[in-house]
């Protein structure tokens, strides 16, 4: 039955000569061989074994790609028309582990080394000195700390940005306008409104919020002096940036729910609310467990906001998990650490999403 | 200068047509003794020429005609060409390809580099390729160079810190004498002078800029009959005066919370500590101010760390003083509101000179904001003095306090200067193209121009000081003079504070900030339990970097 179905797409019937197996091969150990042979020779030069001043990597970068066309056009030399398939893939999967795999790698090589940018012996393999140092890191942990309240804040956003998708699906004046109105916060760059907002609306004498404060009582304003409340103001103009996005999210979700389901409660005497709880929320479950994803994954990468308004501050209160390697990674140039920060904080982000996953799937779908 | 001091000149009619015209008189005689008056060796050949051209180029555009452009810069270059025409012949680096690293801030630096060398360029022959960066890459890209063993530039504009990680791994090619008397090295500012831009005794560095923070306080707190008779009753029995010293500093500060500003009629306060002080490192510099009359001893160079150990000195009793300080008025509740969101940035310009606070260390350009800036409600009642003294000194080497008065200006940053890098070192033709590049940039009749016109700045040369010759170019005498005089007087203090120029430098800051902000912020017991983490962080750091390099590279940034 195979060889009935490859009749029905194979074109040509390739007759593949031993000679031409043999020239296939060849192609593709002999580019590998030159390019594990280029990859020793730098090696050694490097390592001062060899009298060779290499001025980069990129001999081994040409071996490499080399290699690749290489194992490419050996594709088709070694099984003529089906090889010809596998380069609709081929390429493509090479690319991503040239652009994805091989980075990852060196990534981990860096992470499991003692590399400061300012320090003349240059990369030093020191295995899990920097998982001991990370263990040990109060600011790290301060950092992860915060990214756990900024996370849990989601919920209420979902909350806010349900409940203006659920404005803009109803029959209201100027519902165009206020879809626009309401969107335009996810226009602007976190940099601006940390400006706009941040800096200029809660400045704490001149500011026009400030004023505000002071007019309803509050004798001295600081937004960004207590802890709690510093934290606030970030996760608030975080907020208001990213709510449009769930809710624009949530709308076209809501906007696809046929209506005769609706009406369909109401005349089964279902209530507004009922309606809504036991109808329109269930249908709304998987656009809404999207959504909340996508903006884990946003509220993750937190730091634009951070890093202009408060610098962490006040004494890491607001500091993210990026905010903070940022610091430790661009101003104290502390590579190896830095990057080791980086992949744990990945680790953790996998294993968060992938649990959060497994878990609405059960909830979904549960097996009985 | 800076551009917006420039422009506001301009806009308030300090600079006019009438003055400069008026002053351009004198300008001559001026120029012509200003070598003699600040004791410099200007070549006697050179003298009356150097005293015209300093006339000459002041003209273009002329003080008060708008902004130089393009064509100005250009005219400039070729007018102080000079010094260029007698070591070099004409078309002799023909062939030559330079590459020039440096910045594009405010469309300056390297925007004028351009100009000013493009007469050099048509004269020597020598082509120059540019790489332009924000302040903010600048850093990272140099230390990637340095790190990844890719520096691929030949002249560099750099700030002194990082000769520590340019010089002292051996990436700068070594001025040669000619250049020394090119650019007339002996009418730099004193703490310009060696050891700033030396390594082990050899000269890496054409200075083009100085800093220095200066400390500025409001006059009209001091005339004041209210706060006098307050402090009469309140105070600690001094005189209501500006203060000289930080105990001073400190106690004004306590006794102004909760008064109201005369000028403003909002809340006083006294002495501004930006306690945001997570800033990229340059955040350290604002407790360094409190620090150095305390912790630099006049008769030792370094005050950070022990040059024989590289052992911190963030945690002797000096700094762990300066930090309580600051706690303490944390607790009194001595400071505006939201201050620990106050970064240095806020608290000079959208608080002092938007007329909250009463005292301020910064850089020289809020003294002349003060006057200048639209924003600024300060400027007829602020004065400038140097950084306060203490009254008590700790010396390292004893582990005793002193109870002597003790100045100790901080020189923060020590300012922009032109290197050559060892990329040039083998080819002598391109070496001497790559330096002669430099002095032409570097050059003493150049500087005056570019401290005299918006370049990014600030003067660094005695004979910048000359107020006679700014009056003469059509400047207002009085701005001119309070505008420097706190500047000068700074750079040329024999106890001033000048930072280590090692490796990573900005590391240490970095990490004393993150500390710092959780001490202001009451997450530290006492100011002795954050100095300890400091001092912790400081040895991995220095361990990571490598301790001996570190040591060997101290001393020979201080000069031992």
């Amino acid at each position: 039955m195979a060889e009935e179905g490859d009749r029905l797409y194979v074109v040509t019937a390739d007759e593949i000569s031993d000679r031409r197996r043999a020239l296939g091969k060849l192609l593709i150990w002999g580019s590998f061989g030159l390019l594990v042979a280029m990859f020793a020779v730098q090696w050694l030069a490097q390592a001062g074994t060899l009298p060779i001043d290499f001025a980069s990597w990129r001999p081994t970068l040409y071996a490499a790609l080399f290699w690749a066309v290489c194992l490419n056009v050996a594709q088709v030399v070694l099984y003529g028309e089906r090889g010809k398939r596998t380069l609709f893939v081929l390429p493509a999967a090479l690319f991503v582990i040239f652009v994805v795999v091989f980075p990852l790698i060196f990534a981990l090589s860096i992470a499991f080394s003692d590399w400061n940018l300012a320090s003349i012996d240059g990369r030093k393999f020191n295995g899990f000195d920097n998982v001991v140092q990370m263990w040990n890191d109060p600011f790290y942990w301060n950092s992860l700390k915060n990214m756990v309240y900024y996370t849990a804040a989601i919920l209420v956003e979902y909350a806010v940005a349900f409940g203006l998708a659920l404005i803009l699906a109803s029959e209201i004046r100027a519902r165009k306008f206020f879809r626009v109105a309401f969107l335009l916060p996810l226009m602007l760059s976190p940099v601006a409104v940390s400006w706009m907002i941040g800096k200029s609306m809660l400045e704490g004498r001149f500011g026009p919020i400030a004023r505000l404060a002071r007019t309803l009582g509050w004798d001295r304003p600081a937004f960004f002096s207590e802890p709690e409340i510093a934290r606030a103001m970030i996760m608030i103009m975080d907020a208001w940036t990213f709510i449009p996005f769930m809710m624009i999210m949530l709308l076209a979700g809501l906007q696809a729910i046929p209506r005769e389901v609706q009406e369909a409660a109401r005349v089964d005497g279902a209530s507004g609310w009922f309606g809504f709880w036991q109808v329109t929320f269930p249908l709304m479950l998987p656009v809404s467990i999207t959504a909340i994803l996508i903006r884990i994954i946003f509220k993750l990468k937190l730091a634009d906001i951070i890093i202009t308004v408060t610098s962490g501050g006040p004494g890491g209160a607001t500091d993210s998990v990026t905010s903070f390697i940022y610091r430790e990674y661009r101003d104290r140039s502390n590579v190896g650490y830095g990057t080791l920060l980086a992949i744990v904080y990945l680790v953790l982000i996998v294993l968060a999403i992938t649990l959060f996953m497994k878990l609405v799937d059960r909830w979904m779908n549960p097996r009985y | 200068m800076k551009v917006e001091i420039y422009n506001h000149l301009q806009r308030t009619g300090k600079l006019s047509r009438r003055n400069m015209l008026k002053g351009m008189a004198g300008v001559g005689a001026m120029a012509a003794v200003s070598g003699a008056a600040t004791g410099t060796s200007v070549r006697p050949a050179w003298a009356q020429d150097s005293a015209n051209l300093r006339a000459e180029i002041l003209k273009v555009p002329g003080v008060g005609m708008g902004s130089p452009t393009d064509a100005d810069w250009q005219k400039v270059g070729e007018m102080c060409l000079g010094p260029t025409r007698e070591v070099v012949q004409p078309g002799e680096f023909e062939g030559v390809e330079l590459t020039f690293m440096g910045l594009n801030n405010q469309n300056l630096h390297n925007f004028l580099f351009r100009g000013f060398l493009k007469p050099w360029e048509e004269y020597t022959g020598a082509k120059i390729n540019w790489v332009d960066l924000a302040q903010a890459d600048y850093n990272p890209r140099l230390q990637q160079s340095i790190a990844t063993g890719t520096v691929d530039f030949d002249i560099l504009e750099m700030g002194a810190p990082f000769e520590g990680d340019t010089a002292g791994r051996g990436l700068l090619d070594e001025m040669p004498d000619w250049v020394k008397d090119l650019i007339d090295m002996d009418d730099y500012v004193d703490y310009l002078k060696a050891p700033v831009g030396t390594w082990d005794g050899k000269t890496y560095r054409v200075s083009i800029d100085g800093d220095t923070h200066t400390f500025a306080y409001r006059k009209d707190y001091y005339e004041s009959e209210d706060f006098a008779a307050a402090w009469a009753k309140e105070g600690d029995g001094s005189p209501w005066e500006p203060p000289k010293t930080w105990e001073q500093v400190n106690a004004q500060t306590k006794f102004l919370a909760g008064k109201t500003d005369p000028l403003t009629g909002l809340g006083a306060y006294g002495y501004l500590d930006p306690l945001k002080i997570t800033w990229g490192g340059f955040g350290f510099y604002f407790l360094g101010n409190r620090a150095s009359p305390l912790a630099k001893h006049p008769d030792d160079p370094a005050w950070l760390f022990d040059p024989d150990t590289m052992k911190p000195r963030i945690n002797n009793p000096a700094f762990v003083q300066a930090i309580q300080d600051v706690m303490d008025l944390v607790a009194a509740d001595a400071y505006p509101p939201d201050q620990l969101n106050a970064d240095p940035n806020t608290t000079a310009f959208q608080e002092f000179l938007a007329g909250t606070g009463g005292m301020l260390n910064w850089w020289g350009d809020v003294g002349s904001n003060a006057r200048t800036s639209d924003t600024s409600v300060v400027g007829d009642v602020v004065g400038f003095d140097i950084n306060p003294a203490s009254d008590r000194v700790y010396n390292s080497k004893t582990g005793e306090w002193e109870d002597t008065r003790n100045e100790s200006p901080n020189n923060a940053f020590i300012g922009w200067g032109i290197y050559v890098t060892k990329n040039v070192s083998g080819d002598e033709k391109k070496r001497k193209a790559a330096w002669s590049a430099a002095a032409h940039l570097g050059g003493k009749d150049l500087s005056l121009w570019m401290v005299a016109y918006p370049s990014g700045f600030q003067p660094y040369r005695n004979s910048h000081f000359q107020y006679d010759e700014w009056e003469a170019a059509g400047y207002d005498r009085a701005y001119i003079e309070d505008y420097l005089g706190s500047n000068l007087d700074s750079y040329n203090h024999p106890n001033a504070a000048v930072e280590p120029r090692i490796p990573g430098i900005f590391q240490y800051y970095s990490i004393a900030e993150d500390e710092l902000a959780k001490a202001f912020a009451g997450q530290y017991g006492s100011a002795q339990e954050v100095a300890d983490a400091i001092a912790e962080a400081w040895e991995g750091i220095t361990d990571q970097i490598g301790r001996e390099q570190q040591i060997a590279l101290y001393k020979g940034s201080l000069g031992l």
